[in-house]
This record gives structure tokens, sequence and C-alpha cells, in this order.
């Protein structure tokens, strides 16, 4: 893992174009810094007291102005930040940090549902999009997958592989271990976006948004009927199980030997 | 009414306009009047005055000066000359030769051609009455002069500016009682309008403005008002529903946790106890955030602020996508979903919203289904209308609850057991109506037919 690691630090180092707008891929969570701001006291100390818990840095501002000055003055690997904030609106906060070429990842907290609202969000030049209320589990899930993202998306590769799973991103084709396994549009999907994130938790929430692109809640187990048949194809004639259930969370990609 | 703003009411300055305006036009007759007949008067005057010239110096010419006194005399005791109170008409007749001078008029000065000069007798009131008249000489040193009195032509330019002074007097009349009236009568439909909107304004929703029946343009701006006014009548009603149902139905999961969470008070004795309760209470939060998410969603769709992000978009893609979507869940429910997508359709919308329709559509088809249902999507195109299915052979909805099911909250007789928020289907409804699409549930023998109904892009 190690000269793996070395290597893409080094390639995400040469096309980054800021020190601080990379994130190697090897980072523990005791290396994951994360600027929290949001006004509502209460909530941010309970979300600080929770990420502290699972071991990440955190550091927090009430308003955008230090907020935005924090982001662009320290290395942080995500930031979670309130859509209405004093000051510095959430969205003028994002277009501003990206203005000055700061490129960290930023998931909004916010109480505006609206599918406006979202898009707004995004295009500011956010990465994220979580609604309040909204479970912990979910948020740090999130914060798992972006602070592990490259800053700077290097150009899709052709080619994905995690362990001995190798899908082809032109051909749509999936081997495992060099057996041909047949998916249908929706599933390879699925996979491609377990396999762009192994070994961290996809809430429900998450697959829904990534992979089916929909923002509403369905009535009935979509996601549970998609992972069983993806998982049933892909363990096909193999022992171990590729993707775990995290019970009250989301699902785990583990790549296979 | 305070006449100041009668005044300024517009349709007394429309009658003070025309009013000037007649005035100008009557000042402009009357002057053409006047010109004509006191011309025609004055030729007919000195016609009268040149044929007596010619029959006295024809007189003198055949027969001498005699002869023309003569006529001279004659004429002067003929009507034209004599008038009733006061002289018609005065000759003068004077040889220098003989100097001899006949005549009604004292000696003057010979004077040649047209001329006028003041009556030597005038009426009391009359000070204008002149003479007009012609002095030639009929022969070497015989002056002539006939003349004639103006105060026939005086009298009938007084006369003439009479009748104009009357007509013009009346006119202005008949034009400002006309306003007043005009006025007063639009005043007070203006004031019963007035009257309604303050009353509505006070709260009394009900009232309306009275039509007069006349088909005017008051009347109509009348009915136009009144039926924003129904309008506006239906929304609020709409929206004191939503709240009241919002309320009520918010009550009874509300009372759910409540009831949970003070069992787990007085019942649970282990950690295990009060985790489980703890869940099963999270589970009930989540419930409500749904409701809560999905009225949200279905206001901010009625609203529709989302028709800025319509596009151009393919139905039988999107139809595709939703059924690859769904088919495993179907499957999983030991259904059978199928589609029946012939033709392409573009139109014109919100891909995600129109995602979330169909997923309504087809999962409650999955959800109210029994094992073995069979549900159908069909995509059929004719006459720029795309008209998209689902089907079901499923329990279907009886034809009295089929107006319903589109509200708030509403649940089906049958259906309260099942899980389900009774949104589902009004969410369905806010987005057709969105994209201006008709949506009918239909009998499918057996089974429910959702169709809905979209214009063609192309």
């Amino acid at each position: 893992m190690g000269i793996h690691g070395e290597f893409l630090y080094i390639c995400n180092n040469l096309h980054a174009r800021k020190p601080c707008a990379f994130s190697p891929l090897w980072r523990n969570v005791t290396d994951v810094h994360i600027l929290l701001v949001e006004d509502d006291v209460e909530l941010a100390g309970s979300l600080r007291g929770q990420f502290r818990e699972q071991g990440y840095q955190v550091e927090h501002f009430t308003d955008g102005d230090s907020g935005l000055a924090s982001a662009c003055g320290a290395d942080y690997q995500v930031i979670v930040l309130d859509r209405m904030l004093p000051l510095l609106d959430g969205l003028s906060f994002v277009r501003e940090l990206r203005a000055r070429g700061v490129m960290t990842p930023v998931i909004y907290l916010t109480t505006m549902s609206g599918i406006d609202d979202r898009v707004q969000g995004l295009d500011a030049g956010g990465d994220d999009y979580l609604v309040k209320p909204f479970a912990f589990a979910e948020l740090l899930a999130r914060v798992r997958v972006l602070s592990r993202r490259p800053a700077n998306a290097i150009d899709a590769p052709v080619r994905l592989t995690v362990g001995s799973i190798e899908l082809d991103l032109l051909k749509r084709t999936v081997a495992r271990a060099g057996t041909p396994v047949e998916l249908l549009p929706q599933e390879f999907r699925l996979l491609e976006y377990f396999a762009r994130n192994p070994d961290r938790v996809l809430t429900r929430r998450m697959l829904l948004e990534n992979v089916w692109g929909i923002h509403f809640d369905p009535q009935t187990s979509v996601v549970e009927s998609h992972i069983s048949r993806l998982r049933a194809k892909l363990n096909h004639g193999f022992e171990s199980d590729v993707i775990h259930t995290v019970r009250g969370a989301g699902y785990k990609f583990l790549a296979p030997n | 009414m305070r006449p100041t703003r009668l005044l300024k009411t517009e349709s007394f300055r429309s009658a003070a306009l025309f009013a000037t305006l007649f005035l100008i036009l009557s000042w402009v007759l009357l002057g053409v009047v006047y010109w004509i007949v006191n011309d025609t008067q004055k030729s007919a005057l000195i016609g009268a005055v040149d044929a007596d010239i010619n029959t006295i110096r024809n007189g003198y010419r055949e027969k001498g000066l005699s002869e023309a006194i003569e006529v001279v005399q004659q004429r002067l005791g003929s009507g034209d000359y004599t008038g009733a109170d006061l002289p018609g008409g005065y000759i003068l007749i004077h040889d220098a030769a003989s100097g001899s001078r006949v005549g009604n008029l004292q000696p003057m000065t010979p004077q040649l051609g047209l001329f006028s000069f003041p009556a030597p007798a005038k009426r009391a009131h009359d000070v204008t009455a002149s003479v007009l008249g012609r002095g030639v000489y009929i022969a070497d040193g015989v002056y002539l002069f006939v003349g004639r009195d103006t105060g026939q032509i005086a009298a009938t330019r007084l006369r003439i500016l009479e009748a104009f002074a009357w007509i013009e007097a009346v006119a202005m009349v008949l034009a400002g009682l006309g306003g007043i009236f005009f006025s007063v009568q639009f005043m007070r439909r203006i004031d019963a309008i007035t009257r309604t909107c303050q009353s509505i304004i006070a709260g009394r929703f009900s009232d309306r403005i009275a039509l007069r029946g006349s088909g005017d343009e008051l009347d109509s701006l009348a009915a136009a008002v009144n039926n924003m006014l129904d309008r506006i009548a239906t929304l609020l009603d709409n929206l004191r529903q939503v709240s009241s149902d919002v309320a009520h139905d918010l009550r009874t999961p509300l009372t759910h946790l409540r009831n949970r969470l003070e069992e787990a008070r007085q019942k649970s004795v282990t950690t295990d106890d009060y985790a489980a309760a703890v869940t099963r209470s999270i589970e009930d939060t989540d419930h409500l955030l749904v409701i809560f998410a999905a009225l949200l969603r279905i206001s901010q769709i009625e609203s529709g602020s989302r028709l800025s992000a319509f596009s151009v978009l393919s139905l039988s893609e999107l139809l595709e996508r939703i059924c690859e979507m769904y088919r495993p869940v179907a499957e999983d429910h030991h259904q059978v979903l199928l589609q029946e997508l012939r033709r392409d359709a573009q139109i014109r919308g919100d891909g995600e919203l129109l995602t979330q329709m169909f997923s309504n559509l087809i999962e409650n088809a999955i959800r109210h289904g029994p094992s073995g249902t069979r549900i159908l999507v069909r995509l059929d195109v004719s006459d720029n209308v795309a008209t998209a299915s689902v089907e079901d052979d499923g329990p279907g909805i009886a034809v009295e609850e089929r107006d319903k099911v589109f509200r708030r909250f509403y649940r089906l007789t049958g259906s309260r057991s099942t899980p389900g928020n009774g949104l589902g289907l009004a969410l369905v409804a806010a987005i057709a109506n969105l994209h201006s699409a008709k949506i009918e549930l239909g009998d499918n023998h057996p089974g429910l037919r959702v169709r809905t109904c979209f214009e063609s892009a192309r």
C-alpha cells in the first residue's frame, strides 16, 4: 500500500494547483482535518464531539468570514459548511474559496431541501449536499468519501481495478479474478461507484444520489434489490462476499483478494 | 359625492372636452353662415340698386332729364323705397346745369362707385343702420345716387348670432348635465367596486361585485375581478385545508412517538430496552421528517419555481431507466414489471421531478398489488401527445375514490394499515400539474390504469 500510495501522492502533487488542494489516498483518519463552519453552536458541538470520537481533527468557526480565512490559510481535507451563515453565506463562501484557487472538498449542511437550492450549491463549487436533519453516520460516510477523493480529479481512468475485480469503464465489462460477470447498466454503475470508494461506508442515500441521481426517498427497497442482485452476480462461484452490509449505516465494498 | 371629485372623473373630463370641441366647431359654422348670408344679401341689394340705376338712365337717354325725374319719383313711390315707418331706400338725382334736385336725400357731394354712409333716419335701437348704394353720372353733370337701407342685412345678421348663441347655450348645458350624469353613473359603479373591495379587506371573503349585465367594460372588469376573487378563495380554502390536514395528520405520528417515549421511561429496565425504544423513536422521527419533506416538495412544486429548470428530454429514455430501476424490486415482490415503449417522445420537463412522479406510480402498483401482479409501463405517441401510462392488475381504486386520491393525506379505505403517508399521489398530481399534463385514473379490468398525457416538444 505504501509504495502505491506514494506514487499516487506524487501524481496528485503534480496535478495540484495549490499545496493544500490534494489529499493523499493513504492518509490516516487522524491526519484528516475537518473545517466545520456552523453557527448553530449546539449542533456544531455535537458534530465536533462525534468527529473527534472517530479520530478526526476538527476546527470550528461560527461565521463565514473567519471560516474562509482559516480555509485559505490552513490545510484541511474537508470543509463542512452551513449554507446559511452570518457575515458570509455558504454559497458566497464556496465561490470565494474556489476563486482563490482552494479546491478542498466542501459539503453543505442545509435546511433548504429544494432542488434549486441543491443545484445552486453544487454549481457554486460545493461537492456534496446534506439536508438537515441528518444522521451523523450519513455525514461521516460522506466526509470519509470526500476526504479521500483527490481534490483535483485526474482524468477518469479507463480501467478500475480493486483487488481481483476489474472494471473496463469504456466497454462496460466486469471480471472477477478473470471470470467475466454479466451486469445490467444500473448494476454496473452501482459497482463502479463502489469500486471508486472501496472500504468506505456508502449510505443508501449516497447510493441513490450517485448511482441513480435521485434525491427523494423511494418507498420501496430499490437499493436493497439492486445490491442483492449485484452481490449474487459478483459472488457467483466465489467464497468471499464483496459487498458488506453495515447495519444502520449502509454498505461497504471490500476489495477481494 | 363631493363636486370636486365629480369634476375629476374621466367621464366628466371627456364631456368637457367634447363640449369644447363642439363650441369651436359651432364658431366656425357661425362664421361661414354669417359670411354667406351677408354676401348673398349684399349682392341682392346691389343688383336691385343697379336695376334702378339702369331704368333711370334709360329714361334719361330716351326722353331727357324730365323723364329721368319722372322715373325717380315713380320708384320713390314704390314699396321698395317707402317702408312702413322709415324709407327702405334712397335716391338722389341732381342736374348741375339746371340745378334741379329730386330725391329723398339731402344734397351731398357727388361720389362715384359703391359706398355707404350712415342712414339719415334710424330706428332708435339700430345704431349701425347705414345706406349702401352706388353713385354714377348718367350724363354730363347729371349725378345719380341709388341706395338701400342695410337695416335688413343687419337684422338677419343679428338673428343668426342670436340663433347660434341659443344653440351654444343649450349645447353647453346639455354637455354639462350629460357629463355630470355619466360621471355620477361611473362614480356609483366605481364606488360599488371600492366598497366590495373594502368589505373583502374587512374579512367578508364571500362578497362579490354586482354585475349590471350590460356587458360593458366596467362589467367585464367586475367579472374578471370576481373570477380572480373566486380563484383566490379556492386557493385560500386549499391552503386552509392543507394546514389543518398537516396539523391533523402529524398529530398521529407525534402521538405515537410520545407514547413510545413515555412507555420507555416507565417500563424500560435494561439498557437494551432503552436502546430499542430509542431506535424505534428515531424511526418515528424519520417518518415525520419524510412527511415534512414530501409536503415541502409538493408546495415547492406547486409554486411553479421549477418551470425555469425545464428542458427537452426523452420520455422513453426516462421511463426505461425507471423500469430498470424498479424491475428487481417488483421481482422481489414476486411481481412482473413490463415495459412497452413503442416510440420515443420528446417533452419539455424536469427530469428529476418526472422520475419521482413515475417512480411514485410504479411504487404504488408494487406496494398495493399482491404477489403475481403484472405491472405494465406504456408509452404511446399520437398527434403531438405523448401518453405514458402505468397499468396493473392489482386491487385498483373504486370509481368514487378516484378523484380524492390526489388530495394530500388521503388514504384509500382499505389501505390505512399499509405503510405510507398519503402524499404520494398528491405529489404526482402536483408534478403533472406543473408539466400541464393531464392525469386520469381508469379501470384496467381488473386493476388500475394511470394515464398521463404530455404535449410533445416537437
